[in-house]
């Protein structure tokens, strides 16, 4: 599992960062992103690149996104 | 807040962009051909490039972008209506803005044929979208309110065209007040609240607007203005008195609200957009100032008149200029980077150079204030005309950088 806090920075550095990330992932690696609002945009680009998420809505406000490659 | 699957092509939203600052120019022009502010035909002409040429042509191309973005239902045909709302609201605005100055009832009478025909498209464009929408949030509601004050201010507007061609015996100035309270008041207020709840926390990372207010806030504004139209056309003063009282409460909550969640912002550093927001936010307290200083009756015709031109002007366009600085170099970068990660895709804060952006903050700041001054000193105006001249220049430059950016980069992904 790999970890990115992308908590706090202006669009569209959590897009970049992310897609960033997920280009570095081993074939069963999950990506779990924390991130202050929940990243519509980013699902479609998931979809269009091969990956599945899952979204948790954390107490505090934030989201905890997984993100690992579409089997 | 994108979908690349929704989302309509860039070139959608980029034309109304584009377009729209050449009305700036064209207000500075005819305003530059009188000798005071206070010209009626120049100020209705002038007026109406501004409103209509660059507000509401803005605001019409950013909605063919908000709709699929914020309630998922993207317009029908979004490249026809695009054209069918674009041609008819630029070469109508020319036609309006030509009938006032000339006094040519032809051209009134082509304005209100053009206009009323890409009104029809635009509304119900927009209203079949939302009709579909499967979700019902408060942001729908803001939208679809927006919609219904711009077709009451589009029907008066007509109204009142018509009128002014054919000569026809009409209660002026009751139609006229209730045309600019449901323009102003209804289609900008709303349709700005409803994109700053989407714009303000995603961009400037403040904390959402409060759920309250954002799902109570539209329709509260609607009736009040409801009541303002019943107050006005039959003459229940006490319900006109509270009318204004409600709907200033609203306005002035809302630029408090805004005001407050920017200071509350995540990242405390010096942005133009922000800028802009907070001049825009400032202007409407203003507003609401003089407006209530308006009900002093010696003071009621100038003040009024000023409480106009300092919304238009500090209230819209600075709200307008605010929100392109963000949309059109994300659009740009969103549209070029999709797919996943490209070599040659720019940096977003490279897309327009942020030193335009703040000579544009310190412009209209120049301008803002030379309008003030021109209202007790008529020789400033010549400043106030200047500065929306250059303002005009400015922005087109920035639009036709991030476009010709677009097209560079997307031209060297393709041949990549």
């Amino acid at each position: 599992m790999i970890a990115l806090d992308v908590r706090g920075l202006p669009p569209p550095e959590p897009f970049e960062q992310i897609m960033l990330a997920l280009e570095t992932l081993i074939k069963d690696d999950v990506l779990r992103v924390l991130i202050h609002r929940e990243p519509y945009p980013l699902y479609e680009m998931l979809r269009e690149s091969g990956y599945r998420h899952q979204t948790t809505a954390l107490p505090d406000g934030n989201f905890s996104i997984e993100i690992g490659r579409a089997s | 807040m994108l979908s690349t699957e929704q989302a309509p092509p860039i070139t959608v939203p980029l034309r109304f962009f584009a377009m729209a600052p050449l009305f700036l120019l064209l207000a500075a022009a005819i305003l530059a051909t009188g000798n005071s502010f206070t010209d009626a035909p120049l100020l209705l002409a002038a007026t109406h490039c501004l409103t209509l040429g660059f507000i509401t042509m803005v605001m019409a191309g950013a909605m063919q972008q908000i709709l699929p973005v914020v309630i998922g239902s993207p317009m029908p045909a979004s490249k026809s209506i695009a054209w069918l709302t674009l041609l008819p609201m630029s070469t109508g605005t020319l036609s309006l803005a030509g009938g006032f100055l000339y006094s040519n009832p032809a051209l009134l009478y082509a304005a209100c044929l053009i206009l009323g025909f890409g009104f029809l498209i635009f509304i119900s464009a927009c209203l079949i979208a939302i009709y579909r929408a499967a979700a019902r949030t408060s942001t729908q509601f803001a939208l679809l309110l927006a919609i219904l004050t711009l077709t009451i201010t589009a029907t008066l507007g007509i109204i009142l065209a018509n009128g002014y061609a054919s000569g026809t015996a009409l209660d002026y100035s009751k139609l006229t007040a209730a045309h600019i309270s449901m323009g102003l008041g209804g289609w900008v207020i709303l349709l700005i609240a409803g994109v700053s709840y989407q714009v303000v926390p995603m961009f400037q990372l403040t904390p959402n607007y409060p759920g309250w207010f954002s799902s109570g806030f539209a329709p509260a504004l609607f009736v009040v203005l409801l009541l303002g139209l019943v107050a006005r056309w039959w003459d229940v003063i006490s319900l006109g008195y509270l009318s204004a009282g409600l709907f200033w409460m609203l306005a002035v909550s809302f630029a408090i609200i805004t005001l407050r969640l920017q200071s509350q912002r995540r990242r405390r550093v010096a942005d133009a957009t922000l800028s802009f927001f907070r001049l825009g936010m400032s202007s409407l307290l203003c507003v609401a100032l003089l407006s209530t200083l308006a009900l002093y009756p010696p003071l009621q015709e100038d003040l009024t008149t000023l409480s106009v031109v300092i919304f238009i002007t500090g209230f819209a366009l600075s709200v307008i200029f605010g929100m392109l600085y963000k949309i059109v170099p994300f659009l740009v970068w969103f549209h070029l980077f999709r797919g996943g990660v490209k070599k040659g895709v720019p940096n977003m804060k490279s897309i327009i150079p942020e030193v335009w952006m703040w000579r544009h903050v310190q412009l209209h700041r120049a301008t803002l204030l030379a309008i003030l001054t021109a209202s007790i000193w008529n020789p400033a105006r010549w400043l106030a005309i200047t500065g929306l001249a250059l303002q005009s220049i400015l922005l087109s430059y920035a639009l036709f950088t991030a476009i010709t950016i677009y097209q560079r980069t997307l031209k060297n992904l393709t041949n990549a």
